[in-house]
């Protein structure tokens, strides 16, 4: 091991300057998703791999200072509460379960959809965050030692 | 229906590698492909000749797209799919820690 985890500074720089753009590519994918392909799945993933991109380039240790892991998790669990949220208040406003309780706006524009948006923005985010959480726990077994017999 | 029997052909290639193969990555992979399969065909229930994808745009007839409903389910499948790799990558990298080895014909002592 070498004293500096994480691989060499063209690997890191690389990733520096291309993280944003692949965040920016996610968000775009998540709030068009009612227009064209895509949607809260698919910039999710987007997103989880940016994550992923800065624990591979720079290391877990580094990654543990610039992330707070319990935050990412307590957001990831609030995703799920303010989706429930969001498809109650179709109840609250006189309808069915996830009913849509917004103006639809006008066809072929970005305000569209109604709830459809909103509820990609957080679908986006919860499965960005529990693939890259997923990910996350898969790396800690690397750093202990196995129990071996 | 070759398209069909292709993807049927696809789904054994992935049941003869989750029986013969020894290598828990490779049996991973391989559940993974049974997997593509079944979307794959999914997918094509909703195919239609000359049709192009079902997405609303200006100026676009709705009788040329293809079914969209088979794409939205297999998107759930596929995510379904994503867990269950993920449980089976986990379970390998538990048994790799105990044994340190991938070969499950090396994997016989199951008790304690």
């Amino acid at each position: 091991m070498n004293e500096k985890p994480g691989m060499s500074i063209i690997v890191k720089t690389t990733c520096r300057i291309i993280l944003w753009v692949v965040f920016l590519y996610g968000f775009y994918i998540i709030l068009f998703g009612h227009l064209s392909p895509g949607g809260g799945f698919g910039g999710g993933v987007v997103l989880a791999l940016g994550f992923l991109s800065i624990v591979l380039a720079y290391g877990r240790s580094y990654a543990l200072d610039w992330l707070s892991i319990p935050r990412l998790e307590k957001a990831e669990a609030g995703a799920v509460l303010l989706f429930l949220v969001i498809a109650l208040l179709g109840v609250v406003a006189g309808g069915a379960f996830l009913q849509n309780f917004m103006s639809k706006g006008s066809l072929f524009h970005l305000y569209s959809s109604g709830v459809i948006p909103f509820l990609n923005i957080v679908i986006g985010l919860k499965v960005g965050l529990s693939l890259f959480l997923v990910a996350w726990a898969l790396t800690e077994y690397d750093s202990e030692d196995g129990d071996e017999e | 229906m070759t398209l069909y029997l292709l993807c049927y052909a696809l789904f054994l290639v992935g049941l003869y590698g989750l029986i013969t193969k020894r290598d828990i990555v490779k049996i991973i992979l391989a559940s993974g492909i049974m997997g593509y399969a079944v979307n794959l065909m999914i997918v094509l229930f909703g195919y239609k000749r000359q049709a192009i994808y079902p997405i609303l745009e200006k100026g676009k007839p709705v009788a040329s797209m293809v079914d969209p409903l088979p794409q939205a389910l297999v998107l759930t499948s596929i995510v379904i799919e994503l867990g269950t790799t993920a449980l089976l990558v986990a379970l390998a990298v538990r048994l790799f820690r105990k044994y340190r080895t991938y070969d499950i014909t090396k994997i016989r002592r199951l008790r304690g």
